[in-house]
Order: C-alpha cells, then structure tokens, then sequence
C-alpha cells in the first residue's frame, strides 16, 4: 500500500469548496424541477385522455431505460446541432431533471395507486370538486406515502451529478479530477471525495426530512393498503 | 452532426473515469514488481503502458490489438532489453495510476514530462514529441493565443495542453476541460465550444476522419515533447531509458517510427 499524502490535495481546498457548492445548487434546482415534473407525469399517466397517458409513458420509459450519461450527451452534443445553444450547466440541469421527473414519476404513481377507491369515493361524497379531491386525496397522501422513497431517488440525483463532470462542469468530481490531474494524488483525491459525497448525502437526507415535516405537517398515521 | 456515435463516447469517457478510479483502488494488489533491467531479463518479459485512444500514438487495430506509435517504440524498448513486451493500453487519465499501482512496470504512453507529473514519477529523455496546436470552427479568426481571449477553448483536463494553455493563454480566455482528446473535438464540432488545444497529430486524424466538419487547424503554439515514465524506485531503470534513447536516436530507428506514424522526421528533442 503507498503512503498516503493529503496535504497535497488539501492545498487546493478552494477548488474543492467551489465544486461542492457547484454539485449543491445543481442537485438542489433538478430535484426541485424534477419532482415538479415526475408529479404531472405521475398524474398524467393516470389521466383519461389516451394520448396524454401514451406520452408520459413514452417519456418515464424512454428516460428509465437508458443510460445517464447518453441521455447527457445526447442533450450536450444534440441540442447545438438542432441550434440550441446551450452552456454545459444547463444542459446537465436539463439531463438531471429529465431523468430524475421520470423515475420519480414511477414512483409518486405507485404512491397514487395506493390510494383506496373509497378514499376518493368519501372526497366525492363530501361534495369536493374533482380538482380539490385530486390534490387533497390522492396526490398530497401519495407524496406524503412515498417520501422515503423520493428521498432516495433524490440522493441519487446529486450522486448522478458527479457524471456532470463528463460534459466540463466543474462540480466536485470535475473538482476532484482537475485536483488528481494536478497532484498525481488519485487515492488521497478519491478518499477526500468520497468523504465528501457522504457528508452532502446525509445533509440531503435531513433537509428531505425536514422538508416531509414541513410539507406535511399532520403526521397522520399513513394506513398502509395491501 | 458528424458520425461521431454519442453513446461510443459516452462509453470512452465512463471508461477513462473507471479504470483511473479502479487503478487507484487496486493499488495495493501489486503485480509487477520487479524494478531493474537484470530483474525483467530473469524474469523474460516488462510490463509496458501505452496510451489509447490517442492515435496515432495509441489506436486498435483491425484484429483489436493496441496498436499505433508508442506500441513499436515499447517492442523497441523490450527487444533492447531482450524480453517479452507484456503491453497494456491505457485511457489517458489512468496512465499513472497505473504506473503507481505497479499494474505496469514502465510507461511508453505520449506523457508530457512536466514538473508537477515529476513530482511523483521519474522521466526519462524525450522519445517523441508533437505541436500543440489549436483547432478552431471555419468561421473563427485566430492566428495567435491573443485571439482566443473571450473564446471557449477545451482542453483534456490535466494534459500538457491544459498546463501550458493556463500558462500561456491571454487573460480573458475561457478554458474548458474535458476528459479526453475525442470529448474536446466533439465540442468544437458542436459548437459547445470555439476552440480545442490539442496535438497536431490528433487534428489531422479527426479531420482526416470527418470530411466537411466544421473545423480546422489553426495554429500551432507550444512543441510537446513526450517522456516514458518509471517509478521513483526504479532509478536504474531510468538511467538504463536514458541510455537506450539516446542510442536509438543515434540508430535512426526512432525516426524511422516517427515517419512511419507522423509522416515526418523525429524533430531535435530536449535531453536531460
């Protein structure tokens, strides 16, 4: 086993620092977006309309059956050839939030599912509008059910950002390989970055649970169906 | 779009990743481990890393060998010595893990010896060298680094091109790193970018395989010679490179390699 030498790479704190906050606005604005858009597929797979329901699966399938990093090239090197002209940021937010609206999608509907008929039935007994029966009963429980899930698929959005560094944005892998290209220093390098990466994921997992218990704050017993 | 396959690329790129990753981390499984030119004649063969996917220094031939220019300087090296060449090709990023990792006794993989690399690994006297040069879209005016400012240039993070470039460029000059050579020309062609620095060789071959890309060489700015590599243990092995470069410059077999793959003669390299 080599001796291992940190100082090296510790010296280049700031790029490290500068790639950490890069990797945390950009998970932060995908899962944000991405959940936005896995809650209307979700919806819209259970929609009556047949186009609509053809769509989101085409989109949730297509995503969930081939890899990141061609869904990323794809959205690099394609869109410029169409003329859109788009930074490596952006694209990489599009690549993760398109990925991450798919297989959240998936996920938010089984949550949907779950939801028993005579829940829906009671909303409509009650005299609720469509609408307000779908937000209150069945979308807002579904989330609620699988927010454990959601978290998880969050985290592996931010760990899947470090494929980023593929297309030169400079998030904390793009960091940490500049750093290794620099020191020669890969174990230290890939150590360093691992420790890291755990520390963002535990961060990530205690904001998503604060944010269940703010987004819902009636901690009702979830009655779970078989 | 040229016929650049995305998905081939894609694979290119998680594969330089993953194997600089995985040398890292089999380091400590150490398999070649004799150090001096006595051990590999007992031993009858050397390990040798060359580059790949960095022709003409590094290609795969139709049968799906490690081909290409450092792949005959290495069966140079290993008939001087008299043994076997074990050779392994190696993505650009995980050469010197490798070396590191003792998977390969010697590297002959187009490695630029800068200051910082030899702060780690020991380099012999130049073998070979390229110009760097910029590859820039039709409709760019640039005849000097000065016309770069406020541009995109890509470069392989962490080659000779990136340190010299950094070094070298105009303030004002937006450099942008990629993995590799192949990344950096698919920007350019898709216009991610407006430049890319790389050798003049690799131009030629990419534009000699995408006729009618939007691209061209521009100008060359820096000439990059390339070093092998040994282990900072293995002095004896790098004075006995040293000693064997020398006498194949002076037999012309190096410069007979260098026309066979640059169509050019081998230019006046540093010694040290």
């Amino acid at each position: 086993m080599p001796s291992l030498v940190f100082s090296d790479v510790w010296a280049q704190f700031d790029t490290l620092l500068s790639g950490l906050l890069q990797t945390v606005w950009i998970s932060a604005v995908a899962i944000v977006l991405g959940v936005v858009i896995g809650v209307l597929c979700a919806v819209a797979r259970s929609a009556r309309s047949r186009i609509l329901r053809a769509l989101a699966a085409g989109y949730v399938e297509g995503m969930r059956n081939t890899p990141f990093i061609v869904q990323l090239f794809l959205v690099f090197f394609g869109l410029p050839g169409l003329g859109i002209q788009i930074t490596a940021i952006q694209a990489g937010l599009i690549a993760l939030t398109l990925n991450l609206g798919a297989y959240s999608a998936e996920i938010i509907r089984a949550g949907i599912e779950a939801t028993h008929r005579s829940q829906i039935e009671a909303g409509a007994a009650l005299g609720l509008r469509r609408r307000d029966i779908l937000l209150h009963v069945v979308l807002l429980p579904a989330l609620e059910r699988v927010w454990p899930a959601l978290s998880s698929q969050f985290v592996l959005t931010m760990l899947a950002s470090s494929i980023l560094s593929q297309i030169s944005v400079e998030e904390l892998s793009s960091a940490g390989a500049l750093i290794d290209s620099r020191t020669y220093r890969s174990m230290e390098v890939y150590i360093i970055l691992a420790g890291f990466y755990l520390g963002l994921t535990m961060l990530f997992r205690l904001s998503f649970d604060l944010a269940g218990r703010f987004l819902f704050p009636r901690r009702r017993a979830v009655a779970v169906r078989r | 779009m040229d016929e650049h396959n995305p998905s081939r690329r894609a694979a290119l790129g998680a594969l330089a990743l993953g194997t600089a990753a995985a040398a890292a981390v089999t380091a400590s499984t150490t398999t070649a481990s004799a150090s001096t030119p006595e051990e590999f004649t007992k031993r009858g063969s050397i390990a040798i890393g060359v580059v790949s996917g960095v022709p003409p220094f590094g290609i795969v031939n139709e049968r799906g060998e490690a081909s290409g220019y450092d792949v005959d300087v290495a069966n140079l090296i290993a008939k001087y010595m008299g043994v076997k060449a074990e050779i392994t090709a190696l993505a650009p990023p995980a050469r010197i893990p490798a070396l590191q990792a003792k998977r390969v006794d010697l590297l002959v993989a187009t490695l630029g010896p800068t200051p910082e690399r030899a702060k780690t690994i020991v380099f012999p006297m130049p073998y070979s060298a390229f110009r760097m040069s910029i590859m820039g879209s039709n409709d760019l005016a640039a005849k000097s680094l000065a016309d770069l400012a406020g541009k995109r240039v890509a470069v392989p993070r962490g080659s000779p091109q990136d340190t010299t470039l950094t070094r070298m460029a105009m303030p004002g000059t937006n450099i942008v790193r990629f993995d590799d050579d192949a990344i950096c020309a698919q920007a350019v062609f898709s216009r991610q970018v407006d430049a890319a620095a790389l050798p003049d060789t690799t131009v030629n071959q990419i534009l000699g395989q995408n006729k009618g890309a939007n691209a061209e060489l521009k100008f060359a700015f820096a000439l990059q010679p390339n070093s092998m590599a040994v282990r900072k243990d293995q002095m004896e092995l790098h004075q006995w490179l040293n000693n064997t470069i020398w006498f194949m410059k002076n037999s012309g077999e190096l410069d007979e390699i260098s026309k066979k793959w640059l169509n050019a003669p081998l230019p006046e390299l540093p010694v040290f």
